[in-house]
């Protein structure tokens, strides 16, 4: 388990909610939090808050933008969408990190020699 | 680094839109939280459940609001305002408190300030010229001395030869010292300050003139038309708003045409001495020729602009190269051996870009001396408000405590509570700037006397106002940083149970006496200091000066260097006025003797020479030597302690004679009695020649009251050293002697109406050569004393506040059976206890400290027993007095009334 607060778990929060509205277009904080939810397969259990915590860094970085609507159920709601950097970032970010995974498996399976 | 300072802007932004923030964020998360519940609901749970359900996944909600709010801005700087406006409410809340802290910060910030401005303005400001760090001035370095110590001190002939051979600088001039110029053209003497200045002068400085033009080298040759250039001060207050050029000015009796005014706030290169007009080199010939022609009149500084891209090393070994071309150009009139040791000299440079200050030498050690002082000064300051604040911590333990239940971290407390104790330092330093201001022009106007006008620019520039703000600073965390640790210890349930005092304000009586200890240790630090310097003052004013300063006027009718030659005139023809003159001052009414001395007493001034005697050929020690009349001994009630005072018999025909003192007598003779013996003087030139010993008179001050009795050899004035005039007289008077001076005006006149004649007590010049001294222990003991207060209010207030504190106990132990001795033996051997520690680290730090005052003692040891004693006593007597009250209080706590408290 990932502690919350570290950095690691903040990169890694942020790439899963900069992904998530790169496929799945504009989407509120709630929205972010059940598609993380459902795609961890409750093996990943956030508090929901931390989700804003992120959406607030990546927009200050001007990633991703917002804009106010209202929810299905007809609740007001702030909508986040990815911004051109914010793919430029994405695709970068999905570089390193795939790359960073693949070394980091190699080294797990290694088999003592001899 | 983009996305940084896009992150930097937006949290900027953040800072102006808190509240549209704060509402969108309120908004976001609810309806977040609705979704959920709702979710929740749908899969059968009643609502609560769901709400609750909902919030424990989300998470603290006002956690997350928080963190969000303190990333959406810049947060430090919010809490910061934030801790500016609590600390603003605090200060109002407790008006007296602040008043009081506000302004004991002030005193010690400002004088540190006023005494730092004066540093900065001696020691270490750039001259206010164009590249200042370029500028060398040249000295003269020769294995043994050959000229005048001291800045002023080239001829004419080596300056020009400088000027002409030298390749090192881009540019270099000579000036002479500022020096008293007689403005008026006839009728009462008024004096400016003037300055002679080479051709170069202001080109190498790299000047620009305010109106009119600058004098250049085009004005700068012999036989050249008399111009000046007035100084910018000098203008305004001479000319207001008029021009000044082309108009025409009396220097010294002659007319100067006005050809420019220098840029504001130049003075000249002489750090304390502004000059008011400025006048080609070459017009000094006017007033006499020999400044020009001379080889012996050393009377110029040399300056000059290296040239950019050498280093000083190449500029200096470019002026060794030059060196014995210039001194073979320029060797004075003088015998063999200095003629030799001349052209060994060799011209060096050393950075000036601080300018050329006489008083750098004279100030740099009392300067640093109270600067040290008001840092201790200051540093007690502190310390009282720390033990204030501390006190004040206990009071608002519990505010303290609920601020730490509702979440608010140690980080943030402290910061809060830094944060007040550094507004009382800003608004200190704030005020203390104002008092700076002020106490540093009483400061400059108490180093000047009559004969040496001092003028500094004080103004406050970024040097100085960094200072404050560093001090202001350091001061702020300083009296901060202590009540914040320690209430950062404070224990929420001890603090919020309603009254448990004792226990609770243990650990910050334990600090306050800790503050209150190191408080004693620096005042008896600063107590010794001011007590050596102040008893140094009293030595000097009561030392034994070897004859009787009061009712002496001293009269000099000594024509300055510049006068014309009928009135300086020929020492025989000068001879014969001198006596005249002292004849008729003699016989004036209300005057009891009058003499005539070659070399004042006292007057800064000497006249050195080496001796051997019959008994050895040892040439040991310079010798001071004065011309005196027959009636000196008598006048100056110096007693004459073996053989006989000259007479009239010794003339300049007959055997020389000389009157030694028993400095040289012990030197030179131990053992034997020297009269009988004889002396022989080197001069630079002369044949040798014998003096017999008639008379040994007592020691006696020469030059300065401070300095160790010299050895002299006093020589009749008719036996006269032959360019010497003997024309310094003393009068003894009946009466103030000032009185006198009508008649003794009168007098001179009838004798020659054209002599110039100044006036001067002895017993204001004694004044005036311990003007410095009396300044500094006058200083000293203010702050000595203030210190003392100050740690005396620390102690009574730690000590006061505890007694309150344990009021109860004191009830209680009372109401089982406690003497009052007893309670009062409790209380004062806490007084015993933080004063003796105090006192043996004070003692410590003074032993260590007091070495570096040796310099600037007179007649006392820096290691004095008397003075350490002494202030260890005053500071033990007014300590327990000051430990003494509370004590008492505490004697007198009823126990019914403590106990019904509880």
């Amino acid at each position: 388990m990932v502690e919350p607060k570290s950095e690691v778990f903040q990169g890694t929060l942020d790439l899963m909610v900069l992904k998530t509205l790169d496929v799945l277009g504009p989407l509120h904080g709630y929205g972010i939090a059940r598609r993380i939810e459902q795609l961890s397969e409750q093996l990943l259990r956030l508090n929901e808050g931390t989700v804003y915590a992120s959406l607030l860094r990546l927009a200050q970085k001007g990633w991703i933008r917002s804009e106010w609507g209202s929810s299905e159920n007809n609740r007001k709601a702030r909508f986040y969408s990815i911004s051109a950097s914010g793919r430029r970032q994405l695709a970068r970010e999905t570089e390193n990190w795939e790359r960073f995974t693949g070394v980091v498996g190699k080294i797990l399976q290694m088999q003592s020699e001899g | 680094m983009a996305t940084a300072m896009r992150v930097l802007f937006s949290r900027l932004l953040g800072l102006f839109r808190r509240r549209s923030f704060d509402a969108a964020m309120d908004d976001e998360f609810q309806s977040h939280l609705e979704m959920l519940a709702a979710r929740f609901q749908s899969h059968g749970m009643t609502k609560a459940e769901a709400l609750q359900a909902a919030k424990r996944q989300f998470g603290g909600v006002t956690q997350m609001q928080e963190e969000l709010r303190e990333r959406s801005s810049l947060a430090f700087l919010d809490s910061f305002w934030a801790d500016v406006r609590y600390a603003l409410r605090q200060i109002r809340k407790s008006p007296a408190f602040a008043a009081t802290a506000v302004l004991t910060l002030a005193l010690g910030i400002g004088a540190n300030t006023a005494i730092f401005s004066l540093m900065n303005a001696v020691m270490f400001r750039f001259l206010p010229v164009q590249d200042p760090k370029e500028l060398v001035k040249l000295q003269m370095e020769a294995p043994t001395r050959t000229v005048p110590p001291g800045d002023y001190s080239f001829t004419n002939a080596i300056w020009e030869g400088v000027r002409d051979q030298q390749n090192v600088f881009s540019g270099a001039f000579a000036s002479s010292e500022v020096q008293q110029i007689d403005l008026a053209s006839g009728g009462a003497v008024q004096y400016i300050e003037g300055v002679f200045v080479s051709g170069g002068y202001f080109s190498t400085l790299g000047m620009r003139p305010a109106a009119g033009r600058l004098i250049s080298t085009s004005d700068d040759y012999r036989g050249c038309p008399l111009v000046a250039v007035l100084s910018y001060g000098f203008w305004q207050s001479h000319f207001g708003a008029e021009s000044a050029v082309g108009s025409t000015v009396s220097l010294r009796g002659h007319p100067f045409q006005v050809i420019g005014v220098t840029a504001p706030r130049f003075y000249g290169v002489e750090v304390g001495k502004n000059f008011d007009v400025s006048m080609p080199l070459c017009a000094s010939a006017l007033f006499d020729k020999r400044n020009l022609d001379s080889h012996g009149r050393w009377w110029l500084q040399i300056i000059g602009r290296i040239k950019p891209g050498l280093s000083l090393d190449q500029v200096r070994s470019g002026l060794a190269l030059i060196s014995p071309g210039v001194m073979s150009a320029a060797m004075p009139e003088a015998d063999a051996a200095f003629q030799k040791r001349f052209m060994s000299t060799k011209l060096n440079a050393v950075p000036a870009a601080t300018g050329i200050s006489e008083l750098r030498g004279a100030f740099a050690d009392p300067l640093r001396a109270l600067m040290a002082i008001v840092v201790f000064v200051l540093i007690i300051a502190c310390a009282n408000i720390a033990s204030l604040l501390l006190a004040r911590m206990t009071v608002r333990g519990k505010e303290i405590a609920i601020r730490k239940a509702l979440g608010a971290s140690r980080r943030r407390l402290m910061q809060q509570l830094v944060t007040e104790s550094m507004l009382l330092s800003v608004l200190g330093a704030a005020v203390g700037l104002v008092f700076a201001r002020w106490g540093g022009t009483i400061l400059v106007r108490n180093l000047s006397t009559g004969r040496n006008p001092v003028s500094l620019d004080l103004s406050l520039d970024r040097t100085v106002l960094g200072f404050s703000f560093v001090i202001a600073f350091l001061t702020g965390l300083l009296m901060g940083i202590l009540p914040a640790l320690n209430s950062a210890r404070v224990d929420l349930t001890e603090a919020t149970k309603t009254r448990t005092p004792g226990e609770r304000t243990r650990a910050g009586y334990k600090a306050g006496r800790w503050i209150v200890a190191g408080q004693v240790a620096l005042s008896l630090v600063l107590l010794v200091t001011s007590a050596l310097l102040v008893r140094t003052f009293v030595k000097l004013m009561t030392v034994d000066l070897g004859f009787d300063p009061n009712h002496v006027l001293i009269v000099s009718i000594r024509p300055p260097w510049w006068a014309s030659d009928d009135i300086k005139m020929k020492p025989e023809q000068r001879a014969i006025i001198d006596q005249e003159l002292e004849r008729r001052l003699r016989e004036l009414p209300g005057v009891v003797s009058a003499s005539r001395s070659f070399i004042e007493p006292l007057g800064d001034d000497n006249w050195i020479d080496e001796i051997v005697t019959d008994l050895s050929s040892a040439r040991s020690e310079p010798i001071y030597f004065n011309l005196v009349t027959p009636e000196y001994f008598a006048t100056l009630r110096t007693p004459i302690v073996a053989g006989r005072n000259f007479n009239d018999g010794d003339t300049r025909n007959s055997q020389r004679v000389a009157i030694i003192n028993q400095t040289l007598a012990r030197n030179y003779f131990s053992g034997v009695n020297p009269l009988g013996h004889r002396i022989e003087k080197f001069a630079t030139s002369k044949a040798p020649e014998w003096i017999e010993i008639v008379g040994v008179m007592k020691d006696s001050k020469y030059e300065q009251v401070r300095e160790k009795t010299k050895p002299t050899v006093f020589q009749p004035a008719t036996q006269p050293f032959d360019v010497a005039t003997v024309e310094q007289y003393e009068v003894r008077t009946a009466a103030a002697p000032k009185m006198l001076i009508p008649e003794v005006q009168r007098a001179v006149a009838e004798v020659n109406p054209r002599l110039p004649v100044e006036f001067h007590t002895m017993a204001e010049h004694i004044d005036d050569s311990v003007a410095q001294q009396r300044l500094i222990a006058e200083l000293a003991g203010f702050f000595g004393a203030l210190a003392l207060v100050l740690a005396m209010i620390g102690l009574y207030g730690v000590l006061s506040y505890a007694v309150n504190q344990r009021q109860v106990e004191f009830g209680i132990r009372m109401a089982l059976g406690a003497q009052r001795s007893s309670i009062l033996r409790l209380v004062m051997s806490d007084t015993f206890a933080v004063l003796a520690g105090g006192i043996i680290v004070g003692v410590g730090l003074s032993l260590a400290i007091v070495r570096l005052l040796q310099k600037m003692l007179f007649g006392l040891s820096p290691y004095d027993a008397t003075t350490m004693l002494t202030a260890i006593g005053v500071l033990a007597a007014v300590g327990l007095l000051a430990g003494f009250l509370p004590a008492r209080r505490a004697t007198r706590v009823d126990p019914m009334v403590a106990l019904r408290y509880e």
